[in-house]
């Protein structure tokens, strides 16, 4: 069973998200501060983080850039304004995707089992001088190991596996992030720039997730 | 001409300048034109009282020195004569004096005759009822006249008229004609400086007229463009205050006037702030209890099917169906927070208005489709705007039309002009009159509060929607009849940054023209 992290300082919503997360066949671990996630984070490894913006203690913004420091973890955030500097701060912490209140549970367990689904997909791809092992969900360049998030290697997935598709934003939010209507585009601007900073040898220059202009994204061309 | 006036009409300063400097040489003109009357008579009075004097002096002298040389012969008698008329004649060339003399006729027994005249005067000069005068009276007459040359010449003077007796010759008139021009030259020199100084004094009023001006309007000048920039809405200036006197009294003044206005709207900004920011704060923070009932009445919903009583099933739905609306009311009242907060942003895009119509209509109502009559053009009619808040005035007016449209058809059309395009949605239900039509985008307005909610709006759709109108430029007017139904026309500038000009759909209904 998977095991969700809950970190909420809202009790009954805890418990009630702590009920839905149950019933949908996963393990559940509520925490109510921001600065006890730590603590137990390291005690008892979750595979997915649901954290709330604002906790007391530190606020949930810090607590992504703690995790990431350790874990490449999925975080899901939970937030109450969608349209504030609060969701772009979290994505670029290093949060995968992020829900506004009020959501409906099932919208929130199909996020979080888009999240936790493990490809298990046979076989490598290449992009650039990139080797993706699919088995392994590893990436490695010269044989040097580049780590990286569950979400991130999905989308370099994504892109690698059609090397001459121009993916759309809302194609990659539909693929990556499992979203069926139209969502916030921020998304994948904000993760396409932090995939970048990790495997592009000049994220200013990138070579192996190019943009193409008023479209979307597409995989740079393969180097022996 | 006219901006002339204008210009004095508006600035202060020069008309404070032009009223002065008008009233400067009226004096000035005045004080000289009396001056030089004045100085002008008495050099002129002066100098005939003296002539007259020293004439009448110099004529009893004569005629004593007459009478004496009776007794002697008449030689001598004429070298005493002749004497007389030589010196007079020598004294006046110095002085610019002419001596005339002339018998009068049938005087005596004329064994001698006199008579000097100068060459060059015309006896014209000498005006002949003055000298009837001069031949009846004893006295010494004078007169003003122009002293005229042969020549052509003629200077202003005056003329001393008296007579003598000559013995053995008869009785003489003797004329001095004075030649006034060395006067006339003071007089005229007199006036050329009253006029020269006048004119400096005019000069120099003006000037001190424009310093004592710029030191009294300029404060003035200075306080109208502050209130200027504080009626732009630039609360900060003030005005600049130096001394004691009443303009600095002025300045203090208006700089206490100023920071008193700063900050009452300081406070009113607070104010609407904070109810601005309570509204945003109320908004967000119901939605995590929000959250935890929407999940925990999903739950119940989901198992509905098992629940025994039928009753608890209902519930389970209506519960579920509040929480929506509640929902939906959260989020209009977040929007309607943010147009408060002028936060709300446009997202522009160039779009295909007939579109987004079919769009709201088939995703709105699909199963009500044969309710609408539905007029639009088969070619697309692009626009600059944000596709969803157009999408949301129509669904807000489509919504409206289905609710009050007493289940009657609702016409919707569209219809451009060259800059503008309209959308306009027309119910024939029961419409509303006058009073409610001020109110009607009211937030939480509603039209018969009697009357059974069948949609489940927030009360706040078409406040929103007139928001969302007024941020494309745009405008969305209504037109009501009690039973005639209702009429709403949303007209939007099709380019970014225009205003409206035309109104593609009138907001009165074909159908009642």
């Amino acid at each position: 069973m998977p095991l969700v992290m809950v970190v909420d300082d809202d009790q009954d919503l805890a418990e009630m998200l702590s009920i839905v997360l149950n019933g949908a066949g996963m393990e559940v671990d509520l925490v109510g501060r921001g600065d006890e996630v730590m603590e137990l984070f390291t005690a008892n490894p979750p595979d997915l983080v649901l954290l709330d913006v604002m906790l007391p203690g530190i606020d949930g913004i810090e607590v992504c850039k703690l995790i990431r420091e350790k874990s490449m973890v999925p975080i899901v955030m939970l937030t109450a304004k969608s349209d504030t500097q609060d969701v772009v701060l979290g994505l670029e912490a290093g949060a995968d995707d992020y829900m506004v209140k009020p959501f409906k549970h099932q919208e929130l367990v199909a996020r979080i089992n888009t999240r936790l689904r493990r490809t298990t997909k046979v076989g490598t791809l290449k992009i650039g001088d990139i080797l993706i092992d699919q088995m392994e969900h590893t990436i490695a360049r010269a044989g040097k190991q580049i780590p990286l998030t569950r979400l991130e290697f999905d989308l370099l997935v994504a892109l690698a596996k059609e090397p001459g598709r121009v993916f759309t934003r809302e194609a990659l939010l539909s693929e990556v992030w499992g979203y069926q209507h139209a969502a916030d585009t921020r998304l994948v601007n904000v993760h396409v720039q932090r995939l970048r900073s990790k495997i592009e040898a000049d994220a200013e220059n990138p070579e192996l997730v190019l943009t193409v202009r008023g479209v979307g994204y597409k995989a740079g061309p393969v180097k022996e | 001409m006219f901006t002339n006036k204008l210009r004095l009409k508006q600035s202060l300063g020069l008309r404070v300048l032009v009223t002065n400097i008008t009233f400067v040489i009226l004096a000035v003109t005045l004080i000289g034109v009396t001056v030089y009357s004045r100085v002008s008579s008495t050099v002129i009075n002066e100098k005939i009282a003296i002539s007259k004097v020293e004439t009448q002096n110099a004529l009893m002298l004569a005629q004593g020195h007459f009478d004496l040389a009776r007794f002697q012969n008449d030689t001598e008698l004429r070298n005493v004569v002749n004497d007389f008329i030589t010196s007079s004649r020598e004294d006046g060339s110095l002085s610019g004096r002419e001596t005339v003399l002339l018998r009068i006729p049938n005087s005596g027994p004329a064994k001698d005759i006199y008579q000097t005249v100068p060459t060059l005067l015309s006896l014209d000069s000498i005006p002949q009822e003055f000298r009837d005068q001069v031949i009846t009276s004893d006295k010494i007459l004078d007169i003003r006249s122009t002293i005229k040359y042969s020549n052509g010449v003629s200077n202003p003077g005056f003329i001393l008229g008296g007579k003598l007796k000559i013995p053995r010759s008869g009785d003489y008139a003797i004329y001095y004609l004075f030649n006034l021009d060395a006067q006339y030259q003071t007089i005229n020199s007199i006036a050329w400086n009253l006029f020269f100084f006048g004119f400096l004094l005019v000069l120099l009023i003006g000037l001190i007229t424009r310093l004592l001006i710029k030191l009294v309007v300029s404060p003035v000048t200075d306080a109208a463009a502050i209130a200027e920039k504080f009626t732009a809405g630039d609360f900060s200036s003030r005005m600049q205050v130096t001394g004691e006197d009443e303009l600095a009294s002025l300045g203090r003044s208006f700089n206490e006037m100023a920071s008193s206005i700063q900050q009452q709207i300081d406070r009113l900004k607070n104010l609407s702030q904070l109810q601005q920011r309570f509204v945003s704060d109320v908004s967000h923070e119901l939605r995590t209890p929000l959250t935890t009932m929407r999940m925990a009445a999903e739950i119940i919903h989901d198992q509905r099917a098992t629940f025994a009583d039928a009753a608890l099933a209902r519930s389970a739905e209506l519960l579920i169906n509040q929480i929506d609306r509640f929902e939906l009311l959260l989020s209009d009242l977040l929007e309607v927070s943010r147009f408060d907060a002028n936060e709300a942003m446009l997202d522009f895009k160039n779009f295909d208005l007939t579109e987004v119509v079919r769009k709201t209509i088939d995703y709105l109502h699909p199963t009500k489709i044969d309710h609408f009559e539905i007029n639009i053009p088969t070619y697309p009619v692009m626009v600059d705007g944000d596709p969803r808040r157009i999408e949301r005035i129509l669904r807000n007016l489509v919504a409206n039309a289905i609710d009050h449209g007493e289940g009657k058809p609702v016409k919707i059309e569209l219809a451009e002009s060259e800059n503008e395009v309209a959308i306009s949605v027309r119910d024939f239900g029961l419409g509303f009159n006058e009073t409610d039509a001020k109110k009607l985008f009211d937030r939480f307005w509603r039209a018969d509060p009697s009357r059974a909610r069948t949609s489940g709006g927030t009360g706040l759709g078409l406040s929103i929607a007139l928001e969302d109108a007024k941020l494309h430029q745009g405008e969305l007017l209504a037109w009501g009849k009690p039973n005639q139904g209702a009429h709403f026309v949303l007209t939007l500038p099709k380019r970014r940054g225009d205003l409206i000009q035309s109104h593609p759909i009138f907001i009165i209904p074909n159908d009642l023209i």
